[in-house]
């Protein structure tokens, strides 16, 4: 009898005693969740009781005494030498002594119908523990089946980053145990990642620190397929609720070199990466809901130095505010342990919102001991040739090339664009590709860029779609104003046919409702502009000099040119609509003998 | 001829003069060992000592191994076929995705890329449909698995 069957035995005589003492207690403690889990909650009582204790305080006075008690809590902090300021200034001058390098690890759960090495849907708000095979839960005699779909997006997201692609990959085990991950090991690429040598490049508008220069060449050392592990829900004391759909969801891992010198640099490369990984369809959700998350590596070393100093990582960071602040207070902590004449030790730590300090979670790197081996139930990943080159071809336009076109070819400013290229998954964008090619085959035939018409379009797309969408609260939908009515409304705004006003009036007739064609409504509305003749203009203008006699004398003696434009806004008030305010000026300064 | 055995696998655990001394396993060691496989702790002094015995005779047993010559084999992962046919045959082509491309389709005028929303998929494998992942659970609520974390 071999000894590793008995010291098994073992295990499992302990294990089933300690559950059979535990067992009544354990069904106690359920009894008594669900019981809370089914409790009415009393909402009016709550609010009632929050209410009153306000209402004693009026608003105002609250505020009032809260900006007081920090005046006074400032004053006694620059006495002291403590305030933020002094502190402030403090750190800025040993930074000047220490350089920052960090490394970025990001995990990102990719766009798939199903698991990495299971048949299971993919999850997205599905009932748990629905979309579970048995390999999923790790039964005895459950064997992997590689879905070669999830190859599609994670090429995709490697091409995106310009990775190399390995003709041959593997998967190996990483072992540890959680109760998410019901293997014992994570099934990852240790050994030989599917991609290799890729970069980033950070610009100014990316949100790069101004100290880097641009632009920002980050290395990508390599992308990893692997698996996700289950979504826990911890009820304290020691329970955990687990959730199994998600368990077995391929994701990849994305570890840059460590090239990161600046707090924003880091933040502007994971929101960069995570803008080319949803441009190619590689995921489906960002990090605000989930889908992605980082790990960072930091250290600090003394500047001019080549060496890099002792790293620490800081795990599941899942916002770019997040990243910023702990790689902020880390490198804070790191610089003040290394002047106290302290050594860092290479260990994992880990942040919540609202610190200002990384708390440390594990020990040494060597006290966890993945035991990293390959997979013999895999067998070696070989992708071809020809899947790379179609992959790389059909790829969706990456952003830095769309924000180009649309800044030098569209004429729209980078924030604009910036905006537009990330609303509604691109649907936005598509919108106002959509107006714009309609609006420029009525004007002309050739499809020459056309920068001050397209910067109209950008502007009613994004501005005046976006105010009727959010005073409405409604999400965007291009059958809300179809393309080809937008395209109408500008058009007949740009012919002189409409007013500003008459147009953003139809824009928003057809937002809530109205299905009719543009023209029709112009005539049915009688919304056409009358163009007022030349005496009415200059009537117009007449009767309103002569009554402001001095503010005449002011434009023409004291050159006060403002004056001017409020004559123009008088002469379009009382116009209803139907002045028009460059020939309005144009009388005006007729009328004044101006230039 | 073969009344008398000749050799024993016995002979791969006696100490031998080839092989040269193992270090001896710690305490500590032991005790890490036993941790990454979430083994129990020893809970007498002879069963201590028996692991350890065991432990060092199996590592003797391996250094024997690790005496052959194995100059440019590469190391074995699995017992599968390796030759030249069956890599052609397992590679990852757009033949073997086609389907899968099928799925897609391209919007707008930057190749922006979609899945229809078609049919859904299937939950899960056709052969597994009737099985409720829940029924092995010796814990649940709900739709939830539960575990007590307080058991290390």
């Amino acid at each position: 009898m071999s000894k590793a069957a008995s010291v098994n035995g073992l295990h499992h005589i302990l294990a089933v005693s300690r559950l059979r003492a535990a067992t009544r207690w354990q069904s106690l403690r359920v009894s008594s969740l669900r019981r809370q889990w089914n409790l009415p909650i009393n909402h009016a009582h709550a609010l009632q009781t929050d209410a009153a204790e306000v209402n004693d305080v009026p608003l105002r006075k609250q505020l009032k005494d809260r900006a007081k008690r920090k005046r006074q809590f400032e004053r006694i902090a620059v006495e002291d030498g403590t305030s933020s300021n002094g502190r402030q200034k403090e750190k800025d001058a040993r930074l000047d002594k220490w350089k920052l390098t960090v490394g970025l690890e990001i995990h990102a759960q990719l766009n798939t119908e199903r698991k990495l090495f299971s048949t299971a849907k993919s999850s997205e708000n599905d009932e748990p523990n629905t979309n579970v095979s048995i390999f999923d839960l790790a039964f005895p005699g459950s064997q992997p089946e590689f879905q070669k779909a999830t190859l599609i997006p994670a090429l995709r997201a490697a091409l995106g980053l310009s990775c190399n692609i390995h003709r041959e990959s593997r998967f190996d085990r990483k072992h540890y145990y959680y109760q998410d991950q019901p293997a014992g090991y994570q099934i990852t690429q240790y050994y030989k990642p599917f991609a290799v040598d890729g970069h980033v490049t950070l610009y100014d508008h990316d949100g790069i620190a101004a100290e880097d220069g641009q632009p920002v060449n980050i290395a990508i050392k390599q992308v990893q397929m692997e698996q996700d592990t289950a979504k826990s829900t911890l009820q304290p004391p020691s329970t955990t609720f687990l959730d199994f759909n998600r368990v077995g969801h391929p994701l990849i891992e994305i570890i840059t070199h460590p090239q990161i010198h600046n707090v924003q640099t880091a933040s502007a490369c994971v929101r960069k990466i995570q803008a080319i990984l949803q441009a190619v369809n590689a995921v489906t959700t960002g990090m605000e809901l989930g889908g992605l998350r980082a790990d960072v590596n930091v250290s600090v070393s003394h500047k001019g130095s080549d060496k890099l100093g002792q790293r620490t990582e800081i795990k599941n960071l899942s916002s770019f505010r997040a990243v910023e602040d702990s790689i902020a207070a880390e490198r804070d902590r790191q610089i003040a342990v290394l002047e106290a004449g302290g050594s860092i030790a290479g260990e994992t730590r880990g942040w919540t919102l609202g610190s200002t300090e990384t708390k440390k979670l594990r020990g040494k790197e060597g006290e966890v001991d993945y035991r990293y081996m390959p997979d013999p139930d895999i067998p070696p990943l070989f992708i071809g040739e020809d899947l790379v080159n179609h992959i790389e071809k059909s790829l969706p336009v990456l952003p830095d090339n769309t924000l180009a076109d649309l800044t030098t070819n569209s004429g729209l400013t980078t924030k604009d664009a910036k905006t537009l290229i990330s609303l509604d998954d691109g649907e936005r964008l598509d919108y106002f590709d959509e107006v714009r090619s309609l609006w420029s085959s009525t004007r002309s035939s050739s499809l020459s860029p056309s920068p001050a018409f397209d910067k109209i379009v950008g502007n009613w797309v994004l501005h005046e779609m976006g105010g009727l969408l959010s005073a409405a609260a409604t999400p965007f939908s291009p059958k809300l104003v179809p393309p080809e009515t937008m395209a109408d409304i500008l058009a007949n705004l740009h012919d002189d046919r409409i007013t500003g006003t008459t147009a953003k009036q139809l824009l928003a007739m057809v937002f809530n409702g109205d299905k009719r064609v543009i023209n029709t409504i112009i005539k049915a509305e009688n919304l056409e502009l009358q163009h007022l003749s030349r005496d009415e203009y200059l009537a117009m203008a007449q009767t309103l000099i002569d009554k402001n006699a001095e503010k005449v004398q002011q434009i023409q003696q004291k050159r006060q040119m403002g004056k001017l434009m409020w004559f123009v806004g008088q002469m379009m008030r009382r116009g209803e609509g139907k002045v028009e305010a460059n020939k309005a000026e144009a009388t005006l300064k007729e009328l004044l003998g101006l230039d | 001829m073969f009344a008398k055995p000749s050799w024993s696998v016995k002979s791969l655990f006696k100490s031998d003069e080839s092989s040269a001394s193992t270090p001896a396993i710690t305490q500590k060691q032991l005790h890490h060992l036993l941790r990454l496989s979430a083994l129990p702790p020893p809970t007498s002094e002879a069963q201590n000592a028996k692991i350890i015995k065991d432990l060092q005779s199996q590592l003797k047993f391996v250094q024997v191994i690790q005496q052959v010559d194995a100059e440019g084999v590469e190391p074995l992962q699995s017992i599968r076929d390796e030759t030249k046919e069956a890599e052609k045959e397992n590679e990852i082509t757009v033949k073997s995705l086609q389907g899968e491309f099928d799925k897609e389709e391209v919007v707008g005028k930057r190749g922006r890329i979609r899945r229809r929303n078609e049919v859904p998929a299937a939950a899960r494998d056709e052969r597994m449909k009737d099985w409720d992942p829940l029924a092995q659970a010796p814990k649940k609520l709900g739709r939830f698995f539960v575990v007590d974390t307080a058991r290390d």
